[in-house]
């Protein structure tokens, strides 16, 4: 008697498994929608490297190569131009996030610094973390922001993240996890967990809000990415990192489990080609810049 | 009384019956005398001579062939009783130490021979041959730094195993028979005052001494690496350190890049003012994720060689050649068959020259290339205008793409992809006709 009950045990557990396997391969898959090619003007992108969207259906593109910001509004697969947003202190916009009052913070490759915009572009100065405890010295490599616009910056000079409230306080720092490669970018979920992404050792690394310190959640990616460079986590704790050198995008759960990889390297439509960032909006639509492809491209996540 | 003195002459006479098949039953397979070794001798006679050597190895001389050899069948070469890697461990099992933190890789292989003679020598332990020779046989380049070099490290010069262990090492890195600096100070007293002064007063009893000197000798007084930071040739330590009589000696005045902006204001201005950088640069360890502080057998004062050191950090991309060299070395065509012509990996990056084409600092367009323009970048080598009349250049749109131009990468991936020519496609009719559509079948 307890043989059957193993055996049917054993079974169930196969079966549970199968299906779980079965059901995250099948939640996760990008569905191409439409690529953005085009400014208000009609003038090209070229090499994007940032993208943030919202909730409001609000999508902003860090133009890269033209040094701008371009706005766009959402509707489905319609996507409308809105205006562009430059200022002196933006050569080479990097990385772009948006608060929930649509203020943007932008990452300036030349100044390596973040600037801030009113939500209808007004320039805003640089963010000044004020209270940061010794080292003073801050080099952002990216930066993220939670629910409550709390912002996270990835400060690779002092190795560490610092966490301010949104008016640029210093709430507190975690320091960057032992034996790391070289960490590209951040990502907070929605209980406040910090995830960090490890570009060298291809591994994501996590702390919870209270944690004060950093544990691999996945100690080598490697077989499956060839050098990500960007990270965002959706509601549901899903991580999708973005594999720049091998154009495609890998899908990660919260025990470090690969739960697939998506789109691959391409010229075409729904292609990519280097790409550097994405993010995800409460209808489940995905934004990539698409660098090398001077675009930016829109896809849908099916179940 | 009679019966028994029957019994003892009965006992007598078979005694010498029982004492042969007694002998039998210890030599059941009825061997020859001498037949686990001596006998082997009467066919492989050419083993005389060797027996005469020096140092014989002990079942050798024993005799006992049948220690290493089986007489009948082997599924090993040379009749071994086992695989090559694992009989000498028989007996040997602790040469390399169970915990070594460094093995001498062919011992670890179990390649034993590649040093000993497995029967006689007159070199001691069975040696191939005596001292530096024997080592230099297979690190030859370390043999002919150690042999030009200007500055010498005697020890060195005398004997490789002056500092290391042949085997392996339980204690150190690179079969160092002890750590350094503790291996070093046996020798170079860190309390004598010329050291001291050598050292201009800083404590670096406990340093890595290897950080500036070459253990094998170099071209430059004091056996320093043979590229040396300025300050550190001219004893101005206190231009990166504190003072040597200060609470924290070697603590450097700042961090990261902002220590070397000091003196390289010019260089690190450029890098900065660059639209994408090389992140490692602005990282806490800054420039010295790249570059030694002190001095380096690398030019630029590279911690490693070039490619070695960027593959540290892009391996993908360092695993990815390796893949490309390996398909192109199975597709060599013989002598006799057709020549497959285009090239499977792009040469600078066979050759380690990843600064061929890329900055390695900053630079203004992405994937840190040296040239903002592809097609003038790739110009710099390739005359591709002979071999090539495909319209390229930014006022030629990729038909794929309206805001990419056509340029050499349209086609060709610099890091290779696996087909002949670079190209992106298996054949150039498939690549051709992602532009050319009209042409498609």
């Amino acid at each position: 008697m307890p043989r059957i009950l193993s055996t049917a045990g054993l079974l169930v557990v196969l079966l549970a498994r199968v299906v779980g396997e079965t059901t995250a391969a099948e939640v996760y898959r990008l569905r191409y929608l439409t690529a953005i090619y085009l400014d208000d003007k009609g003038g090209g992108m070229r090499q994007p490297e940032g993208v943030a969207c919202n909730d409001r259906s609000e999508l902003v593109v860090a133009d890269t190569g033209k040094g701008r910001l371009l706005r766009y509004t959402v509707d489905g697969q319609d996507v409308k131009p809105a205006g562009e947003i430059t200022a002196p202190q933006l050569s080479a916009p990097l990385r772009v996030q948006m608060s929930t009052k649509g203020d943007l913070f932008v990452l300036d490759g030349v100044q390596r610094r973040i600037f801030r915009f009113g939500a209808k572009g007004e320039p805003r100065g640089y963010l000044e973390p004020e209270g940061v405890p010794e080292p003073t010295s801050i080099v952002p490599r990216s930066l993220k922001l939670d629910r409550d616009d709390n912002i996270y910056v990835l400060d690779v000079f002092s190795a560490r993240v610092l966490v301010l409230d949104p008016g640029g306080k210093y709430q507190r720092q975690v320091p960057f996890p032992k034996a790391y490669g070289f960490l590209s970018d951040l990502a907070v979920d929605i209980k406040g967990t910090i995830y960090l992404l490890d570009s060298v050792k291809a591994a994501v690394y996590a702390a919870s809000k209270a944690a004060k310190e950093f544990a691999p959640l996945a100690t080598s990616l490697r077989p499956h990415l060839s050098f990500p460079t960007s990270l965002v986590v959706d509601s549901r704790g899903i991580l999708f990192l973005v594999d720049e050198h091998g154009s495609g995008i890998v899908l990660v759960a919260q025990d470090g489990t690969v739960l697939g990889r998506q789109l691959a390297m391409g010229w075409t439509d729904g292609l990519l080609y280097y790409p550097s960032q994405m993010c995800l909006n409460d209808k489940g639509q995905v934004f990539i810049a698409d660098r090398g492809n001077s675009r930016v491209q829109v896809f849908s996540i099916v179940r | 009384m009679r019966l028994r003195a029957l019994a003892l002459t009965l006992f007598l006479a078979l005694l010498p019956l029982l004492a042969v098949t007694a002998a039998e039953a210890q030599n059941k397979f009825r061997l020859k005398p001498g037949a686990s070794g001596k006998i082997c001798l009467d066919c492989h006679s050419d083993f005389a001579d060797k027996l005469k050597s020096k140092f014989v190895h002990t079942p050798v001389k024993t005799g006992d062939c049948a220690g290493c050899h089986s007489p009948h069948a082997s599924a090993h070469g040379k009749l071994l009783a086992a695989s090559p890697s694992a009989i000498c461990l028989t007996c040997h099992p602790t040469v390399v130490p169970e915990k070594a933190l460094s093995g001498h890789k062919v011992a670890v292989e179990g390649k034993c021979v590649a040093c000993h003679d497995p029967h006689a020598s007159n070199n001691k332990a069975n040696l191939r041959k005596t001292g530096n020779a024997l080592c230099v046989s297979c690190h030859k380049t370390t043999g002919d730094e150690i042999a030009k070099v200007k500055f010498k490290h005697i020890p060195v010069s005398n004997d490789c195993l002056s500092c290391h262990n042949p085997h392996g090492s339980d204690t150190a890195a690179h079969l160092l028979k002890k750590p350094v600096p503790a291996l070093c100070v046996e020798c170079h007293k860190p309390d004598s005052p010329r050291f001291a002064s050598q050292h201009v007063n800083y404590p670096v009893a406990k340093a890595d001494c290897a950080s500036c000197h070459n253990p094998h000798g170099s071209n430059t007084g004091g056996i320093l690496f043979d590229t040396i930071h300025p300050p550190v040739a001219s004893k101005r330590c206190t231009q990166c350190h504190n003072a040597a009589a200060s609470s924290e000696p070697f603590a450097t005045r700042r961090s990261g890049f902002e220590l070397c902006r000091g003196c390289h204001s010019t260089m690190v201005n450029e890098t900065l003012g660059k639209k994408r950088i090389h992140w490692p640069l602005v990282e806490k360890s800054g420039c010295l994720n790249c570059h030694e502080p002190h001095a380096s057998r690398q030019k630029k004062l590279l911690n490693v060689a070039e490619a070695t050191l960027c593959g540290q950090c892009h391996q993908d991309t360092v695993e990815y050649q390796a893949r490309l060299a390996e398909k192109a070395k199975q597709e060599q065509p013989t002598s006799k068959a057709r020549v497959v012509k285009g090239a499977l990996t792009h040469a600078p990056i066979q050759e380690g020259s990843c600064t061929a084409c890329h900055a390695p600092h900053a630079a203004d367009g992405p994937r840190l290339l040296k040239n903002a323009s592809i097609v003038d970048g790739c110009g710099a080598c390739h005359d591709w205008l002979k071999h090539n009349s495909h319209p390229m250049g930014e006022k030629y749109v990729d038909m794929r793409n309206r805001n990419l131009s056509v340029n050499c990468l349209s086609c060709h991936r610099a890091h290779g992809t696996g087909y002949r020519y670079m190209i992106t496609f298996p054949a150039s009719t498939d690549l051709c006709v992602q532009c050319h559509k009209q042409l498609r079948r």
